[in-house]
């Protein structure tokens, strides 16, 4: 029934089941270490690896070849490369940073510090027929790769600013009803993290030509950053769903192609969001509530219909997101003016949480390093000290009986003796000489003790550091503007004098009552329903 | 979501109190705000969301209250004299002393009414601002007015007393001593309210604050929006409807349309045991809660509008104020809107439309893609918050909603043991066309109802058995680790998981259960038991004490929470607010749906013990498994 032509639908809102070529994937070499790449498909030799394009991890090396057609999610084994000529041309990839796959390269660098490397080599063909080297797994090292979305992407997107990670933004989204079908205004676009999670939200299918769609329009007046946006937006399949705009948006405003995007929700990550605020009005706002007292250039002649780049027949839901106060307070004192209302300002503070095993305990076998040796509580300690008297009452008894029969024996037992000494200090101070690796291994095969990774008590706490402060969140309503025509419109369709009963009161009585009139209403239809109850549930026992 | 109150429609009242009235505004009613008065509902029918309405006092011919839209610069009156007056502290400005600042007379608080009350507590005065301003100018020195700027002094109050005195006729009668008299500043805008739409996030910022924060499990905003992210919640394509197989009567279940794998897109499996919040807020997230998500008000196009506003038949035809949407009754039952390729529900079936052929009996009501499954634990799902969305999961003749054709239910019976549930496992009934005919309808209705139930568990059942899933998400009162026995196998790869608990004790246990010892247990041979499985086998691992889930299922195990601080923004008074909710903090868990490969897989030595001092605790041995937060 679905009669739409196929349009690509971007990784990101749709990856299908598999890992396919020319798309992004997220290769999740640990928890917090991500790399964005996007998988090229095998067609020969590529910068000195037979295999095709390569990425190097501190993990192993895996060439794109393994991590193509490969269900999301995928462990991917590590593969013995053959670097052949490789060796020489390493120092000019380093050099190359306007490659993709070395801005992958670098935030794998950025995020492991020096030493770790992970290089995807440059995709240009060399020409020649296509004879690619079946790579062959290594003994050891694997990573996962993970479909793209907005919560990997913020974390393993190559940093050009500061970006709204998922904390923040998942609130913001709920809170300005970025849904399905809403057209969203971003500036500035920076690195491209909200814009990401926003045309997730927004997205509600392909505009084909002249159709309206959930949209997110975006503006960045940063060249540079523009430029390799675009690309992205490109290159992820958002064309379409994301329209950016080159712009100073102080100066020029929200309007694209000099008409209106119709906006139902803003989001503005901007020094000074109080510069932007007066485009964002549904009239001409009075040159006073410019900051500079004046509209700027090319919006001072007052005879030029004022075109609102805000959906002229809805609310509108706005958030700005500022890290100084003093930016919050120039922005709420201009949202105040330019009749925003419900403004309301919030920080959040996300935590993130590591559960894991407290291993206290005498007898714990020292497993994967996570143990503490000391005595889980009081009664253990007691237990433990009185075996160390025990041991010692014994070991004093069998000296004295030595030392009874030292008259008569060899002076060669002193050197036994001493070393009893030995023991009972040993097991004085606790220091007990412990098992051996194979011994622990017979321990906890032979006793019916738990495993290691279940003992312990389970805790859990926080990160070593964490975040206390990202920006203030401002968030402002502007409902439409309801003129006296309008109102005039609504009073004629709804007159008032009819009303029958009172709704919204606490009043109990006057509820119960109005119940009953309405139930002896009602009386014919609910038999109806009732005698279909009935039949229903006949329906079901017979069945 | 409309921008217009449309009649019948589920509203928040946000009253000057700060509470929050829920209630569905009823045509020709009157609505009551308790002590603050009441009013017509007709009279915000077809007027904007959002805006401030004020109840005004009754007309001397009229036994109601009419409302006034408060402009936006009349509710901040207040906050733009504060400012005012803190510019006027500044040198520049109090030089000028009583020079422009007297165009003002009394700061130009407009907000403010003043009413005297006797001793008996009688309003004998009351007037606002703009009129004393007026009289003060006509009618009290110079010296007065200053007095009466000096804000909060009890010589102001005795002025405004005079002033407001000078309004009745008992001044000149008797000679009051004001001090048998109250001046009380009361603020207008207690008289003062918004409608706001009963969406997802008003809905269950009201049941939290207002009404039972337990029913939803203590769900603030932040995990809303954090469990919606993480478990990637969004539209998940245009619909696609699998063929009416055109089962005659006499077939049996043979005649059913088989599952189509590759047709399955965007289905996010879901357990919730919020009454049905979880569901509406992924719903709403996928476009499936509000009829028409993406229309404006729906007046017809006003202002000068540079894109054409899209208006919907549908739209335009939700403008008649119909009344409350009557369940219809044709023939029979019809279940569900039977309208693929319809994307547009009617909202009433007052007009007569062609009618399309009757589907027959197997065919399936439901999308192949951007669907919610919901399992459930008792023999029926409770989502009973859906109504306020008017959606009723119970209802056998529900009017148009875009639920219907996108909310799949199962028990977990049905999921986990299909035969012994007997709408799976019993066959539906067969009869020929010449039987049937011959039978009274309402014997007919029941046979084509049970027929149809069939198919749609048969295939409801089925489908989730397929798995192949976008995401979990979660929100229950269950053990997460029995969930996600049974969930994990389901998922896709790579899809992601997010488990909301309102305590993390829950979340703990079931992240231990993907611990790094245990994982390395796993896969280096610590379990004699898993010796010899297949990875089909491995992946449906039904558990024991030592390894209640296959750790290997799961990748970036993580556990997180969120809290909003809320904060007052004023002139000279930005702070924090002093008290806010306490109770559940929340938490979220999340991870994704891991495909391990075939056969043992080592970790990769290198890189062991880099930082074991910084994080001083349990640090990954292996690679490609979660390590303690990183620095
Ligand atoms: C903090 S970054 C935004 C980050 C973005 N929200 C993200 O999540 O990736 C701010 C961006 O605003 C841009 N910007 C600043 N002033 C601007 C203006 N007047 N018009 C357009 N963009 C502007 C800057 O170039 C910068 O890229």
């Amino acid at each position: 029934m679905n009669s739409k032509p196929e349009v690509t639908i971007s990784p990101f809102l749709d990856p299908g089941p598999r890992t396919k070529a020319h798309s992004l994937a997220i290769l999740q070499l640990s928890r917090d270490n991500l790399l964005p790449v996007y998988l090229q498909p095998p067609t020969g030799e590529h910068d000195g690896y037979a295999e095709g394009a390569v990425v190097n991890t501190r993990y192993g090396s895996f060439p794109h070849s393994t991590m193509l057609n490969v269900p999301w999610g995928s462990q991917i084994r590590a593969s013995k490369v053959d670097t052949g000529s490789r060796g020489r041309k390493r120092k000019r990839d380093g050099a190359d940073d306007t490659s993709r796959e070395a801005t992958a390269a670098a935030s794998e660098k950025e995020s492991e510090g020096p030493g770790a490397v992970a290089v995807a080599t440059p995709t240009k063909e060399n020409g020649g027929a296509p004879s690619v080297k079946q790579a062959v797994a290594d003994s050891s090292g694997f990573i996962h790769i993970l479909p793209p979305t907005p919560e990997l992407w913020t974390t393993s997107l190559p940093h050009r600013t500061q970006v709204v990670y998922t904390p923040d933004y998942s609130y913001i989204l709920h809170r300005i009803r970025a849904r399905p079908g809403s057209t969203l205004i971003e500036a500035g676009a920076g690195s491209g993290s909200f814009s990401h999670a926003a045309v997730r939200a927004v997205y509600n299918g392909y505009p084909s030509a002249g159709q309206r769609k959930g949209k997110v329009f975006s503006f960045e007046y940063h060249e540079e950053r523009y430029h390799k946006m675009k690309q992205e937006i490109s290159d992820h399949g958002l064309d379409g769903l994301i329209h950016l705009t080159h712009r100073d948006v102080y100066n020029g405003g929200f309007l694209v192609d000099g008409r209106s995007p119709q906006a139902d929700a803003i989001f503005l990550d901007l020094p000074a969001p109080w510069e932007a605020l007066p485009h964002l009005s549904r009239r001409r706002p009075p040159p006073s509530l410019w900051p500079s007292g004046a509209p700027p250039p090319g919006l001072d002649d007052p005879t030029k219909e004022w075109i609102s780049p805000l959906h002229p027949r809805k609310t509108v839901h706005l958030c700005t997101f500022s890290p100084c106060i003093e930016q919050v307070t120039r922005t709420v004192s201009a949202m105040r003016r330019l009749g925003w209302v419900d403004i309301d300002m919030v920080e959040i503070a996300n935590r993130r949480l590591h559960a894991s095993r407290d291993r206290v305990g005498l007898n714990l076998v020292n497993f994967d390093r996570g143990v503490n040796n000391s005595a889980k509580d009081v009664e253990e300690a007691v237990t433990r000290l009185a075996e160390i008297e025990a041991r010692f009452r014994e070991h004093a008894a069998k000296a004295r009986s030595r030392a009874a029969g030292a008259a008569a024996a060899a002076a060669g037992d002193v050197d036994m003796d001493s070393d009893d000494e030995n023991a009972g200090e040993a097991a004085a101070n606790g220091n007990a000489p412990r098992p051996t690796a194979e011994e622990e291994e017979e321990i906890k095969i032979t006793t019916n003790r738990l495993p290691p990774w279940m003992e312990g008590r389970l805790i859990t706490r926080g990160e070593p550091e964490i975040k206390t402060h990202t920006s203030y969140l401002v968030f402002a309503v502007l409902p439409m503007e309801w003129t006296e025509e309008d109102e005039a419109k609504a009073a004629a369709k709804y007159p008032v004098g009819q009303e029958q009963k009172v709704i919204g009161t606490i009043d109990k009585a006057i509820r119960k009552q109005e119940r009953r009139e309405q139930l002896q209403k009602q009386q014919p239809g609910s038999k109806k329903a009732r005698r279909k109850e009935r039949d229903e549930k006949l329906g079901e026992v017979l069945g | 979501m409309y921008s217009i109150i449309r009649p019948n429609a589920w509203v928040a009242l946000k009253l000057p109190s700060g509470n929050t009235k829920v209630l569905q505004v009823t045509p020709n009613t009157t609505i009551s705000l308790g002590k603050y008065g009441s009013f017509p509902t007709n009279l915000i029918l077809g007027r904007p969301y959002h805006v401030t309405f004020e109840l005004q006092d009754k007309r001397p011919d009229e036994n109601f209250s009419r409302l006034r839209i408060v402009p936006a610069d009349e509710l901040y009156a207040e906050v733009f004299a504060e400012e005012a007056a803190a510019d006027c502290v500044t040198p520049a400005a109090s030089s000028g002393g009583g020079g422009n600042g007297g165009d003002t007379v009394i700061s130009a608080a407009g907000g403010d009414e003043f009413s005297l009350v006797d001793d008996k507590g009688n309003v004998v005065a009351r007037s606002d601002r703009e009129v004393l301003d007026e009289s003060a100018r006509q009618t009290l020195t110079q010296d007065e007015i200053e007095e009466l700027k000096r804000e909060g002094s009890n010589a102001g109050k005795d002025v405004i007393a005079k002033l407001l005195l000078s309004h009745t006729a008992l001044d000149q009668k008797t000679s009051f001593s004001l001090a048998k008299y109250k001046l009380l500043k009361t603020k207008k805008y207690i008289r003062r309210f918004q409608v706001l739409p009963l969406d997802v996030a008003t809905f269950a910022q009201w049941q939290l604050d207002e009404r039972d924060a337990s029913k939803i499990l203590d769900m603030r905003a932040e995990m809303m929006g954090l469990v919606g992210c993480w478990a990637n919640v969004h539209f998940g394509g245009e619909d696609v409807f699998l063929p009416d197989p055109n089962a005659s009567p006499d077939q049996g279940p043979q005649a059913c349309q088989p599952v189509d794998e590759k047709l399955l897109r965007g289905r996010w499996l879901v357990v919730d045991d919020t009454c049905g919040l979880l569901v509406a807020a992924m719903a709403e997230r996928m476009g499936v809660l509000h009829e028409q998500e993406d229309s404006g008000a729906e007046e017809e196009n006003k202002g000068p509008s540079q894109q054409l506003p899209v208006v919907t038949k549908a739209e335009i035809q939700a403008e008649t104020p119909a009344p409350a949407p009557v369940p219809s009754q044709k023939d029979g039952d019809t279940e569900m809107t039977d309208a693929p390729g319809e994307p547009a529900p009617q909202p009433s079936d007052a007009e007569p439309k062609p009618k399309k052929p009757r589907p027959s009996d197997f065919m399936i009501p439901y999308s192949q893609t951007n669907t919610i499954t919901v399992l459930h634990s008792s023999s029926q799902p409770n989502l009973s918050f859906l109504s306020y969305w008017g959606f009723d999961i119970a209802s056998p003749n529900h009017p148009p909603h875009p639920l219907l054709n996108h909310l799949l239910t199962l028990s977990w019976l049905q999921l986990v043991k299909p035969e012994l549930d007997s709408s799976y496992s019993t066959p539906p009934p067969t009869a020929s066309p010449e039987t049937l005919a011959s039978w009274k309808p309402s014997r007919r209705g029941n046979f084509h109802r049970k027929r149809r139930r069939f198919a749609r568990t048969r295939y409801i059942v089925d489908s989730t058995r397929a798995g192949g899933f976008s995401g979990l998400v979660c929100a229950s009162t269950m053990d997460p680790i029995s969930i996600m026995r049974h969930t994990l196998p389901l998922l896709a790869g790579g899809a992601p998981v997010a488990i909301y608990s309102p305590t993390i004790e829950p979340l703990a246990t079931l992240a231990d259960c993907f611990s790094v010892p245990r994982r390395t247990a796993w896969v280096g041979g610590g379990a004699p038991e898993i010796e010899g499985l297949s990875n089909e086998e491995l992946e449906r691992w039904q558990g024991n004490e030592r390894f209640p889930l296959n750790p290997t299922l799961l990748q970036g195990v993580s556990i997180q929470t969120s809290r909003a601080r809320r904060w007052q923004v004023l002139p000279g008074r930005t702070h924090p607010l002093m008290t806010e909710r306490g109770g559940a903090e929340g938490y979220v868990f999340t991870a994704w749906r891991a495909k391990p490969a075939e056969g043992k897989v080592a970790a990769k030595g290198k890189f062991k013990r880099r930082k074991v001092e910084t994080v001083g605790r349990v640090e990954e041995a292996t690679p490609g498994v979660e390590t303690p937060a990183s620095g």
